[in-house]
């Protein structure tokens, strides 16, 4: 295998010691084959054991370590070296602090993901020995690409709306929502309408589309949200008007 | 822990669209609605030139004749096109249709479109050349 | 959380944006870009017009078309206002859809003088 080498410019923070995230080149001798992950774990084995990042599958399924990789979103064990440049900088994911590095603190993210009752409601709880639910594959279809969602944040590290209002629910969460709103099993959608048709529910969302752009999954947030926005408006209207909903 | 001292970097409120192309294009189509205004209020006001007379139409007219107005219809016509081809591309994303264990292509939906665009965009101009 | 009322603008939005998307390029082209290079003189003559527009299927189509794109419009400079970072939303949104009512109601009064 040929080798390249790569000057890895990554943004540090240590509350410790820094008063300001600050950049740090690493040489780094790469595999052609690796990605931006192996460069880091090469840059913590053998040059810099205090570099902090999270990571953990390596084959993007796991949604651990989403970084800013020359200025856009991504994944870092599904950015392939042979698609950049000998200089590739790295930083923290936009719109949340930084606690470390490129750890960023995600406690907002993990409430709001909870916030949207991400369960199934059905209409009457079964025990188990009444078996299981029936669905077609035609009723699966109709939600299985929302639940794709890795919870890797790329969606929320793009999203403007989420920048400049930090109370936005957000892509993934709201995702979610449409996730189990559009199950067959569920009838939860009115429970969940007091997150997901508030402020900052869906209508906080302007459909700019990035977070579809970068997610690494093809969950298309936007358009859950989008396909939300008319559900709760046709809901709204209607609990108007007196008829009630699911 | 007492060593956490967590960084919160600064966001722009009126800048942050050039950051990066895709806002910058996002931005663009937003800004149609400006021109749609506009042409709005220019109707608006044909309508009221129509009923008060050929007088007040000549007027209308002339307004539109006049060379800024005319590049600010360039421009608007632009934006029109923008608007068009950014919420023809956004149907598919905002409205799936399911036939089955299959959705509905994106790409027919928006062919779809273009088709019903074209076809009404042939039709006004045939009744207004033969009007 | 109190549940949003967005959901009504939004749906005038919507439905503005979509007749626009179609609407707008021709029509544009027909009152705006035509009669400057001599086009549909006769179709955009007073008593072509008047006649035209004298149809009340006609006033009823412009009445939809000058209506949904008002309120397409109002909804979306809200939005943009917003976005360029004017954040006091209330106010902004009184405003322009103060302006839409405003232009809706014009346009049926003209269009009832026709």
């Amino acid at each position: 295998m040929s080798k390249r080498t790569i000057q890895l410019e990554v943004l540090r923070y240590r509350p410790e010691q820094d008063k300001e995230p600050v950049f740090q080149t690493y040489t780094v001798p790469c595999e052609e084959e690796w990605v931006v992950l192996d460069a880091l774990n090469y840059v913590k084995d053998e040059i810099d054991r205090t570099l902090s990042f999270r990571w953990s599958c390596h084959m993007f399924v796991c949604g651990s370590c989403g970084y800013k990789i020359d200025g856009e979103p991504k994944l870092g064990c599904k950015a392939f070296l042979r698609d950049y440049g000998d200089h590739i900088r790295v930083e923290p994911l936009d719109n949340f602090p930084i606690e470390r590095d490129l750890v960023v603190v995600l406690d907002d993210f993990m409430e709001k993901l909870q916030s949207v009752k991400p369960y199934l409601i059905p209409k009457e709880e079964k025990p188990v020995s009444a078996g299981e639910y029936l669905q077609t594959p035609a009723q699966l279809k109709a939600f299985k690409q929302y639940s794709m969602c890795i919870n890797c944040m790329l969606c929320y590290s793009v999203c403007p709306q989420y920048a400049l209002a930090p109370e936005f629910i957000g892509p993934a969460a709201l995702a979610l929502a449409h996730r189990y709103n559009m199950d067959s099993r569920d009838v939860g959608r009115k429970a969940r309408e007091d997150m997901v048709a508030a402020h900052e529910g869906v209508w906080e969302c302007s459909f700019v589309g990035a977070c579809s752009q970068v997610c690494p999954k093809d969950v298309d947030p936007a358009g859950a949200i989008q396909q939300a926005k008319f559900t709760s408006a046709i809901d709204y209207v209607t609990s108007l008007v007196g008829i009630g909903g699911k | 822990m007492d060593a956490r001292k967590p960084y919160v970097r600064k966001v722009s409120k009126t800048s942050w669209f050039m950051t990066h192309a895709r806002y910058k294009t996002y931005m663009l189509h937003e800004v149609s609605s400006i021109f749609v205004a506009l042409y709005m209020v220019l109707l608006i006001w044909g309508l009221f030139a129509l009923a008060d007379g050929p007088q007040a139409w000549g007027n209308w007219m002339s307004f539109i004749e006049s060379p800024l107005v005319i590049l600010l219809s360039l421009i608007a016509f632009g934006f029109f096109v923008i608007h068009t081809m950014s919420w023809f591309k956004a149907v598919p994303q905002a409205m799936r249709i399911q036939k089955g264990e299959h959705f509905i292509p994106g790409n027919l939906i928006i062919g779809g479109h273009y088709a019903v665009l074209g076809g009404f965009s042939l039709f006004v101009l045939i009744l207004a050349g033969v009007a | 959380m109190a549940r949003s009322a967005k959901a009504v603008p939004w749906f005038l939005f919507a439905a503005g944006g979509t007749v626009t998307a179609f609407v707008l390029p021709v029509m544009l082209f027909v009152t705006n870009i035509a009669p400057p290079v001599g086009l549909f003189t006769d179709a955009m003559s007073w008593s072509s017009m008047h006649d035209f527009v004298g149809n009340w299927l006609v006033k009823l189509v412009l009445l939809g078309i000058i209506g949904f794109g008002l309120w397409h419009a109002a909804h979306r400079l809200r939005v943009c206002a917003h976005d360029f970072g004017i954040r006091a939303d209330t106010p902004v949104a009184a405003v322009v859809y103060a302006l839409a009512a405003l232009g809706t109601l014009l346009t049926i009064w003209a269009l009832l003088m026709i």
